[in-house]
């Protein structure tokens, strides 16, 4: 149903590269990246806020690309729901619905008000609202209207995690209720997780992968897309048969492969060990540094040239009576290897 | 107590001191003209005086009106929009406030000369010139305390740019607007300096004060003062009560 064809547009510090692009009915698209790709311009392009410097919007094949905003039937949620203050939360609801002349606004306000459980909320200002009252509020408000796609730009970042994760599950439900294509930008890898059919991987204003989730997650294209999904261990070497050669270590690979390679580990997948570990990949290493990050410790632990990354729990390395410079095994499964084209 | 809290202390008597020199004088004309009410009662029957202060009333008003329907718009486009010259723009309005007032007036004589000579247009123009960047300048504060996102929202539930502007970001800058018109108003019923130049006639109140004082002297251009604050002041402090309701509501 939208369509995006060479898309390129430059706006202040943000840029969007040659995007192409496509969404079917009903199809719940979410697009993962860093802060400062350029993820929001890319909404305001579709919603129609900005016009592209250059390529075109198609929507149900109709080119858009010059269309206003108000033309497009889509409808567009920011990061900070930009809940209209001085209106009660009725009439922000209905505020789509009396400009399209809709007979009865008030029965098609309560309704929605009830699907999402706000109906109590209808006298209130939006300033007296928590956050996850006003998200709901917000989706309300551009649900209403009926829209052929949904534009949701980080939309549960402000919620604390039970709010956001009982919203994402309303989401998918409404999705499937209400039938409508959703574009989803954000940051967390659990809400693209959690909600995508597919899911884009956006890097500088490019959109450098698009696939299902499990795919995309499994299997990135390249190690730029590795690392911001958190393949913190990328080593290049040289491939002969199912053994790649880095720095003077060998690393037996998931399938045959020949020349230079470039592989990813995920810090997670690694075991550490004061004993020896029975895996297909055991290397004896060195711990050269901790880092805290909150759940988990970050251990870096050097074996020849090449530096591991793995997480460990606190417990672990108090129990463990970890040190700098203390010898360990490490091991991983060679099918925690990902092999990136 | 601590030594900040003398600090503190301190400089609240210090800072006192503005306070009290402001307050002092109309407390004192106030008082002094209670001790004499039938002159006040008979300013308040002259034909010169109420006709005086209709025109200041009037001309101030239509000030107002001029300055809102071409000042909102300026504080619009200056609060969204990026330009070349946008600085020049802003410094333009912001030139009346450091022009002597007498001289505005000898710009606008020589400027329009006898077409605004001794007229309600001339008091008009007169306050307008050095009464209305107030009006524009809380417009524009107005409007970039309204987040854009709002307006995008607007712009894809269906409503029309003209429509989002009406709906949307008027309503919600309408208290910082208003508060500059205030201000405007006030400034334009205090204009002396440029309405003395430009238009001597039709007589308003506060030139009324300056002549009353010349040909009469001091006590009897007194009455017509304390007419003219009691009516400024209250005029002021009910509109700014006005908006504060509307801005909490």
């Amino acid at each position: 149903m939208l369509k995006l064809e060479k898309v390129s547009k430059s706006w202040t510090e943000f840029e969007i590269k040659n995007i192409c692009l496509e969404i079917g009915d009903t199809e719940y698209l979410t697009i993962l990246g860093p802060s400062g790709a350029g993820k929001t311009l890319f909404l305001e392009l579709i919603a129609g806020i900005y016009t592209p410097d250059s390529g075109r919007i198609l929507m149900d094949g109709k080119d858009i690309t010059s269309l206003p905003p108000e033309k497009r039937n889509l409808a567009y949620i920011p990061q900070n729901y930009a809940l209209f203050p001085h209106l009660t939360v009725y009439d922000n609801i209905a505020y789509g619905l009396k400009l399209r002349k809709i007979p009865n606004v008030r029965k098609e306000v309560e309704e929605i008000a009830k699907i999402l459980g706000i109906s109590h909320l209808l006298h209130r200002k939006p300033k007296t609202l928590s956050g996850g009252e006003s998200q709901r509020v917000a989706i309300a408000r551009a649900l209403v209207i009926k829209p052929k796609l949904l534009l949701l730009d980080e939309p549960f970042s402000n919620l604390d995690i039970q709010t956001r994760t009982r919203l994402i599950n309303e989401m998918r439900k409404l999705k499937s209720q209400l039938r409508f294509s959703a574009l989803h930008v954000t940051h967390s890898l659990e809400e693209a997780i959690d909600l995508g059919d597919t899911v884009g991987i956006m890097l500088d204003g490019e959109l450098v992968q698009i696939g299902e989730v499990r795919e995309v997650f499994s299997r990135p294209v390249n190690d730029r897309v590795a690392k911001f999904l958190g393949f913190d261990n990328i080593f290049e070497g040289v491939a002969e048969g199912r053994i790649l050669k880095v720095d003077g270590i060998s690393i037996k690979l998931p399938a045959e492969a020949k020349g230079r390679v470039r592989i990813g580990i995920r810090p997670e997948s690694i075991l550490v060990s004061k004993n020896i570990i029975h895996s297909e990949n055991v290397f004896k290493a060195k711990v050269t540094a901790f880092e805290d990050i909150g759940a988990v410790v970050r251990l870096t632990l050097k074996t020849g040239d090449i530096e591991f990354r793995a997480f460990v729990t606190r417990s672990f390395l108090f129990e463990m009576g970890m040190k700098s410079g203390m010898e360990v095994y490490i091991g991983f499964n060679t099918s925690d290897v990902y092999v990136f084209l | 107590m601590p030594r900040r809290s003398y600090i503190e202390v301190f400089f609240a008597i210090f800072g006192s001191f503005l306070v009290i020199y402001i307050v002092l004088p109309i407390a004192f004309i106030l008082i002094r003209q209670l001790a004499y009410p039938e002159m006040l009662i008979n300013a308040l029957h002259d034909e010169h005086v109420i006709n005086a202060l209709k025109n200041s009333l009037l001309t101030s008003t239509a000030t107002v009106i001029i300055a809102l329907s071409f000042g909102v718009p300026l504080g619009y486009v200056l609060a969204r929009k990026e330009f070349r010259g946008k600085g020049a723009v802003q410094g333009v309005i912001d030139v009346p406030i450091v022009i002597p007032h007498s001289v505005v007036g000898i710009m606008l004589l020589t400027t329009f000369s006898n077409r605004i000579l001794d007229s309600y247009i001339g008091i008009i123009m007169a306050m307008l010139f050095v009464s209305t960047s107030f009006t524009v300048n809380s417009s524009r504060d107005g409007f970039l305390a309204v987040d854009e996102k709002l307006e995008h929202v607007a712009r894809t539930l269906g409503a029309s740019k003209l429509r989002a502007f009406f709906s949307i970001s008027l309503p919600l800058a309408l208290p910082s607007i208003l508060s500059g018109a205030i201000m405007t108003w006030a400034r334009a019923m205090s204009e002396v300096g440029a309405i003395l130049i430009v238009a001597y006639f039709p007589k308003t109140a506060q030139i009324l004060v300056l002549e009353y004082f010349e040909n009469f002297g001091l006590e009897t251009s007194m009455p017509i003062s304390v007419i003219l604050i009691v009516l400024s002041i209250s005029i002021f402090i009910l509109l700014r009560w006005v908006i504060g309701k509307y801005a909490q509501a």
